[in-house]
């Protein structure tokens, strides 16, 4: 979490410091959406909560730092380059973490589809550790500084500095919300994904490709928190092999938040997580060093008072 | 010629062995029940005057295993009893530590950072500070239990490693404990002649270990027989039908956090008396999760599953990678910086630990859930049969009357073609 204090710190000339802390909440919370979509469409399919889906994320991170290092970028770009290099990165980031965590279904998951209900949980954790270990044993224990690629500037609106950066990130992540709708609610995948979330053996009678439909379940999942991983490279600028368990478990929060299995829930929660990880920051006395604790309370408090979510039950939409 | 072949052979063999009579009684007998559990406190009464002899840091090792031996066996009451995933087993690890601390240390810090003096436990008060260890800990796993024990089986793995996060941070960011600095515990006062605070003599510390983890296997193994172990074995079996039967859930998991609690505080308070510097860095998910991967190896549920779990693990992250690092990059092939194989001295074996971790975690879930000393009645449940006592469940009676077995040694035969079949559809 100290890596927030430094993108925060850059922001601190604006003069309404409220407005800018919620300027700073929406965009880091479209990055949290895009993770917790992750876990809410796998959560609704299987009922398995992903613990690896965090470090997915992370392989995401570290890949894509690797090749923008391999192309020798340092300074910002501009015109066709930026966009040739968003979008190699993006597909790159997309790829490796869809596959990742496609490959893990397939390995592990697959086979404990019948086991107890903790069984395939302890197998992710156990992915998880590797996932973590394996860039440890490469990479070593030390923050990447991921260059500068994105153009600095922006504009100020009441008091509070919009960064263009932001903009992309929040823009990125709702045209990837909105394929992700449309996609589930409109094409025959879509459906087939909604009939196995709603009755796995109904839907097999139906004609449903079960594995197939889970597969692409956790392709679209991976894909979204490989997409995030970019933008965080970019927003936060700091690559790490333990970066994935803590986004990981406030992703996930914003996924129980919003009423886990609910795509809209993830969104909505991925929001207010991060607002109210930026307001806290800022007022509450050594927010910093809290705001993971002041996360983990929101979980348990809507764990207590509303197992279902916010949105839980407003949407029956279930994916 | 198959490996079953070979494996028939030995156990034939070993049958053979355990048949011999000694004094008018099979060797069987004297190495089952409370027999067995004799003999091995004597062997571990024994055992660090044969330590010393083979390398005296073992003895250190082995007060370190029966920490973490008392840790997983408190795990189990949890996660193999009650069938609660708890991933935030270190909470309770760092209370108990902190309590000796506290109660030894002398002092506190305010929050201008200036050092208060506070009465301490001196002397002979320090052995309260274990059971009021188990009691504080015990206190907030029933605090962290109350509300959120209704909650489904995943949820709660998550609020749990939320609450395990979040203890250090606590620790580490309100005044009083001294921060990331963390704090100093004294060790145990001498007992006439027997000092516990000669770092030359481990053999008292060794002896304080091996009672406090005798006392845990006897609570565990008296409470699994005891009307509120077959409660928690009801509920991890089947909640609903539990529930039906008259266990009350919500008190019944509660005991199981609270015991389980309990029993890390006592390994949190040996801890801290042991290293004598404790600090918030200490105390994360890491540790939690190695708890729990002892249970896993070992065998849910099972206790000598779980101290076996707990002795392998704990030998080789203290002892033995620490042996393969030395070794390795002294190697000559690795060791000059020219020599061709430089790259493994920048490997260090300790990281690769959680490597490994990952991978007994993955596979022992895959290919062998009921670990490596299977709880009989965990196995059962594993295999997907009805876990009644005597196997007498519908789907058990059903399978054993298809496959025309009516003698109670067929069960295992019909277990096994069960999960076969079971294993094919997939």
């Amino acid at each position: 979490m100290l890596t927030l204090a430094s993108v925060f710190a850059a922001n601190s000339s604006s003069s309404n410091i409220f407005l800018q802390q919620i300027e700073n909440g929406i965009t880091l919370g479209a990055m949290y959406a895009l993770v917790a979509l992750g876990y809410t469409l796998v959560y609704g399919i299987i009922e398995l909560i992903n613990f690896a889906h965090g470090d997915i994320f992370m392989w995401g991170t570290v890949i894509t730092f690797i090749v923008v290092q391999m192309m020798g970028l340092n300074h910002p770009l501009s015109g066709f380059a930026l966009v040739g290099v968003l979008l190699l990165l993006i597909i790159i980031g997309m790829a490796v973490s869809a596959f990742l965590n496609a490959g893990l279904e397939r390995v592990a998951y697959r086979r404990l589809r019948k086991a107890p209900r903790l069984a395939p949980l302890i197998a992710a954790i156990g992915a998880s550790f590797i996932l973590e270990t394996i860039v440890q044993l490469w990479r070593g224990t030390n923050f990447y500084a991921f260059p500068d690629i994105f153009p600095h500037g922006g504009f100020t609106i009441f008091g509070a500095r919009v960064n263009y950066l932001d903009i992309f990130i929040v823009v990125l992540a709702v045209a990837m919300m909105y394929g992700l709708a449309r996609f589930i609610n409109t094409t025959k995948l879509g459906r087939a994904m909604r009939a196995t979330a709603q009755d796995p053996e109904a839907a097999a009678l139906m004609g449903v490709n079960i594995n197939r439909t889970i597969s692409i379940t956790f392709l679209i999942g991976g894909a979204l928190a490989g997409a995030a991983a970019v933008v965080y490279n970019m927003y936060i600028g700091q690559v790490w092999y333990l970066t994935g368990f803590q986004l990981g478990l406030i992703a996930f929060t914003a996924a129980v938040l919003g009423g886990i299995g609910n795509i809209y829930g993830a969104v909505f929660g991925g929001f207010l997580i991060g607002l109210i990880q930026s307001l806290a920051i800022q007022f509450i006395p050594g927010g910093f060093q809290w705001s993971l604790a002041v996360v983990f309370a929101v979980l348990v408090l809507i764990l207590v008072f509303r197992p279902s979510g916010l949105l839980g039950q407003q949407v029956p939409d279930k994916v | 010629m198959s490996a079953t072949n070979i494996r028939a052979q030995l156990s034939d063999s070993i049958s053979a062995v355990l048949s011999n009579k000694i004094a008018g009684r099979e060797l069987r007998w004297y190495l089952s029940g409370w027999r067995l559990g004799i003999i091995l406190l004597v062997v571990c009464i024994i055992l660090p005057f044969v330590l010393d002899g083979i390398d005296p840091s073992l003895v250190t090792t082995s007060i370190a295993i029966g920490t973490y031996i008392i840790l997983a066996l408190g795990l189990n009451i949890v996660v193999g009893y009650a069938g609660l995933l708890d991933l935030g087993y270190v909470a309770f690890f760092v209370i108990g530590s902190y309590t000796v601390a506290v109660g030894t240390y002398g002092f506190l810090q305010n929050a201008q950072g200036k050092s208060i003096p506070i009465p301490s436990f001196s002397g002979q008060l320090f052995w309260l500070l274990i059971p009021l260890a188990a009691l504080l800990a015990c206190l907030f796993g029933i605090l962290l239990g109350a509300p959120t024990l209704r909650l489904r089986g995943d949820y709660l793995a998550i609020v749990t490693l939320g609450f395990g996060e979040i203890v250090p941070i606590v620790f580490q960011n309100v005044p009083w404990f001294f921060g990331q600095f963390g704090m100093s515990a004294s060790p145990p006062p001498d007992v006439g002649p027997i000092t516990f605070s000669d770092p030359l003599n481990q053999y008292p510390f060794y002896y304080l270990t091996l009672a406090l983890v005798v006392l845990v296997i006897l609570g565990v193994t008296s409470l699994r027989g005891s009307s509120i172990g077959r409660a928690w074995i009801a509920i991890r079996e089947d909640e609903t039908a539990a529930s039906v039967a008259g266990v009350n859930l919500v008190r019944t998991k509660l005991m199981a956090f609270g015991l389980g609690a309990l029993v890390g505080g006592i390994g949190g308070a040996l801890n801290a008396a042991f290293v004598s510097s404790i600090a918030p860095s200490d105390f994360n998910f890491n540790i939690s999760i190695t708890i729990l991967i002892m249970i896993v190896l070992g065998g849910l549920g099972s206790i000598p599953g779980v101290i076996v779990g707990a002795i392998v693990l704990r030998f080789v992250d203290v002892y033995l990678l620490g042996k393969i690092n030395d070794a390795v990059h002294g190697l000559p092939l690795v060791s000059g910086s020219g020599a061709p194989l430089h790259f493994l001295n920048n490997v260090d074996f300790n990281t690769a630990k959680f490597l490994i971790y990952g991978l007994i975690l993955m596979f022992m879930i895959l290919l062998r859930p009921q670990g490596l000393i299977p709880d009989v009645r965990r196995k059962r449940e594993l295999q997907g049969i009805g876990a009644s006592a005597e196997g007498a469940s519908a789907v058990g009676l059903l399978e054993r009357e298809e496959a025309g077995e009516d003698e109670a040694g067929g069960e295992t035969t019909t277990v096994g073609a069960g999960s076969d079949a079971q294993g094919r559809e997939d």
